[in-house]
């Protein structure tokens, strides 16, 4: 085929998609061109959409309505005056017939919805006359006031003790979930007969707040992370970091938490520490120190460099995916600010561990030999590979959003090149992928979906809202210091997802917040926050727990000596970087 | 009656400050007795479940884990050898700590066996002080080994 005839095709072939993509929209047109209709939007208190509401058209005095429509995903509808054959069909052989009204009739607009207050809006008569005529009338925005009833109390509960449950270990993180998934859908369908306001929402409409954006990113990334951790970087570098320093721990420390900081910052910071504490162990045993002088400081940096990429943390990902916040925006927003809180705790670090410093000696040279041993890079080949696949990946996350690609996708195309160009055994490869992580997301986005539906995410939105009122450093202050401090004590992937409808809507409430700065204040809270306590992040309990192994515990009271002083320097920070890059 | 003599010495620890005194007692049985010292660990790694290690995969952490331990007994080898004792070596198993002390016993032909006796610390001990008699008694029972359990400075 020669160029001319491959561009008559081209255009031959866009001619057919813009034909095809224009007939829906010239039915559409159609249709509202003969048809006279009601529209508008509804909306709740927090200006966020309200879908699945049935707007019904009644004639006072009639039982009856005239006709009725569902809210669609974005809050709209579009009521049609259109007479309804006996076969259920709106056309007649002309095509529509439009419902004739009375003169002198009256109709109301009535609003119903699950968790909401049902609503009637009386139309005009100068609304009415428009309908008659065959036009359309537009309603002015339509706010639903909530109701709290007995399932409000219900899905609240639940998410408590599901809370309570994660917090406290009483059950796994993914069977606390899907217990609260379960309890809340056997609420829904069984006791909604016995009594409507037990009615949370069906399954259908649960599925809609699943995250899949996040789920699939953190597969792919479960697969990229499968291949790389075999390779034995990890091992590597923090030998080198040691070669490198000289056995000097002014040097070593350091390089150790940028080696933690800049793995978390692109790898999850649980997988970090689960491969940097052993060999940490290792080192400072060798230099006759205690490990918790190495473990405690990467560890913190595990938890504060962690957010400065987008696919750093499990939090990052689900604020960047509700938020549209790109892998650029996290790395010009957040990155200043984290390389400052870095800063700072390198030298609260150095300081507090000065005097355990100052007792290390030198690596006896058969123990060095033995860290050198362990210290190779075990497939250099799988390395290689990964490290291009990587540098691919990383380019696709900076520019991919020219092209709309949204993180997951650019995740899901570096597992399968990685999968299909290292060929590793699938079957380990699926293995590889916690299914029990990804399910626990899925039932985590449920249970949280359940607070949002029956309104308890508004209420504490509005409270928020009142507190901080216009005040957008009143609202960042609020956003970062609350979520530092919650964080301590509560897991901060439900905390986050929880906070996330609640920050949307200061951030369509405070002025000055459109810049998205109140999630990248959630995200500086969540992550940092972590370092409060032990018990403030999963990274600080599998260290905690490798630790223990070696016979070195960490005690609550001690990670929180060392931990609380480093929130309060590296938050504090991060909170003057906010300040400075958005007001 | 002839004494038996002891040729062969368990040492079984987790390593960190309060095994030091086990350590030393045990390698002062060594160089008293002429006899082997082999350093034990058991690595257990339950907890890792607990703290959903999310994102990574457990065959590899094992690895590592093994290997810390490992290094850790290495250095007390290091230790030993420094104090003259001449044959000295370490293992490392992994899975339960109790299961894995009898089993090890049972095959082992040592005499003795040093372990520290459970104290009142910041991590999570194994035996509570009751459960330890019981344990030693019925491992000594079971094995003919001698259980020599050391009281840990803290």
């Amino acid at each position: 085929m020669n160029a001319s005839m491959r561009r008559i095709s081209i255009i031959a072939a866009l001619l057919g998609i813009i034909l095809v993509l224009s007939r829906p929209a010239t039915e559409t047109q159609a249709q509202e061109n003969t048809a006279p209709l009601v529209v508008g939007v509804i909306r709740d208190r927090q200006f966020q959409p309200v879908e699945g509401a049935i707007v019904s058209l009644i004639a006072v005095g009639e039982g009856e309505p005239i006709s009725a429509v569902i809210s669609q995903a974005n809050g709209r509808f579009a009521l049609p005056l259109i007479q309804t054959s006996p076969q259920g069909d709106q056309e007649n052989s002309q095509g529509i017939t439009p419902i004739e009204i009375d003169p002198g009739a009256a109709l109301d607009v009535h609003i119903e919805r699950a968790h909401f207050a049902d609503s009637l809006i009386p139309l005009s008569e100068q609304e009415i006359e428009l309908l008659r005529n065959g036009q359309t009338v537009a309603l002015p925005d339509i706010t639903l006031p909530r109701v709290v009833n007995i399932a409000f109390w219900i899905a609240s509960a639940i998410f408590i003790i599901v809370l309570v449950m994660i917090a406290t270990g009483k059950l796994h993180n993914t069977l606390a979930a899907l217990v609260g998934v379960a309890v809340i859908y056997a609420i829904s369908y069984l006791g909604h007969p016995l009594n409507e306001n037990l009615y949370i929402f069906d399954f259908e409409r649960s599925l809609s707040f699943i995250d899949w954006n996040v789920i699939f990113l953190i597969m792919g990334m479960m697969i990229i992370i499968a291949v790389v951790e075999n390779t034995g970087i990890f091992q590597w570098l923090a030998f080198t970091a040691y070669r490198i320093s000289g056995g000097r721990m002014i040097l070593l420390l350091p390089i150790l938490m940028l080696i933690t900081g800049i793995a978390s910052a692109f790898l999850d910071n649980v997988t970090t520490m689960l491969l940097m504490t052993p060999i940490s162990v290792q080192i400072a045993l060798s230099l006759g120190i205690s490990p918790l002088v190495l473990l405690i400081p990467e560890v913190m940096a595990s938890n504060v460099v962690g957010i400065s990429t987008l696919i750093g943390t499990p939090t990052n990902i689900l604020i960047g995916s509700y938020a549209n916040i790109s892998f650029n925006d996290f790395l010009i927003n957040l990155t200043p600010g984290v390389i400052l809180a870095f800063i700072g705790l390198v030298l609260y670090s150095l300081y507090i561990y000065r005097k355990d410093m100052a007792s290390a000696r030198d690596i006896s040279p058969s123990l060095l030999e033995l860290l050198a041993e362990r210290a190779r890079i075990t497939e250099p080949g799988n390395l290689k590979k990964a490290g291009l696949v990587g540098a691919m990946m990383l380019l696709l996350f900076m520019f991919g959003e020219r092209f709309h690609m949204i993180p997951a996708v650019t995740a899901l195309i570096g597992a399968t090149a990685l999968l299909v160009w290292v060929r590793p055994d699938i079957e380990e490869m699926i293995e590889a992928v916690d299914w029990t992580t990804l399910v626990f997301f899925m039932s985590l986005f449920i249970v949280i979906g359940a607070i949002q539906e029956v309104g308890m995410i508004s209420l504490i939105a509005e409270m928020i809202g009142r507190l901080v009122g216009d005040n957008l450093v009143l609202a960042m202050l609020a956003i970062i210091w609350l979520s530092a401090l919650l964080s301590m004590v509560v897991a901060n992937i439900p905390f986050t997802a929880a906070m996330l409808p609640v920050v949307g809507f200061l951030t369509l409430t405070v002025p000055g917040a459109e810049s998205k700065v109140l999630f990248f204040c959630l995200s500086v809270g969540s992550a940092m926050g972590g370092n409060g306590s032990l018990i403030g992040a999963s990274a600080n309990m599998v260290t905690s727990g490798i630790s223990e192994r070696a016979g070195h515990p960490i005690t609550y009271g001690y990670f929180f000596k060392k931990g609380f002083p480093a929130l309060l320097i590296t938050v504090g920070l991060a909170t003057i970087w906010l300040l400075i890059r958005f007001l | 009656m002839t004494i038996p003599k002891t040729e062969h010495i368990i040492c079984a620890v987790r390593g960190g400050r309060e095994s030091r005194q086990t350590v030393t007692h045990a390698i002062d049985l060594a160089v008293e007795h002429n006899a082997r010292l082999t350093f034990f660990h058991v690595m257990d790694a339950e907890f890792l479940g607990a703290a959903t290690p999310m994102l990574s995969s457990i065959r590899t952490v094992y690895q590592q884990l093994h290997e810390m331990g490992e290094f850790a007994l290495l250095i007390l080898c290091d230790r030993a050898e420094r104090r003259g004792v001449t044959q000295v070596d370490c293992l490392v198993r992994e899975g339960n700590i109790i299961k894995q002390l009898f089993q090890f016993a049972l095959e082992t032909h040592a005499e003795i066996m040093v372990m520290g006796r459970p104290v009142r610390s910041p991590g999570n001990n194994v035996f509570k002080p009751a459960e330890f008699d019981t344990f030693v008694a019925e491992l000594e029972a079971e094995t003919g080994l001698k259980i020599i359990s050391v009281q840990p400075k803290v």
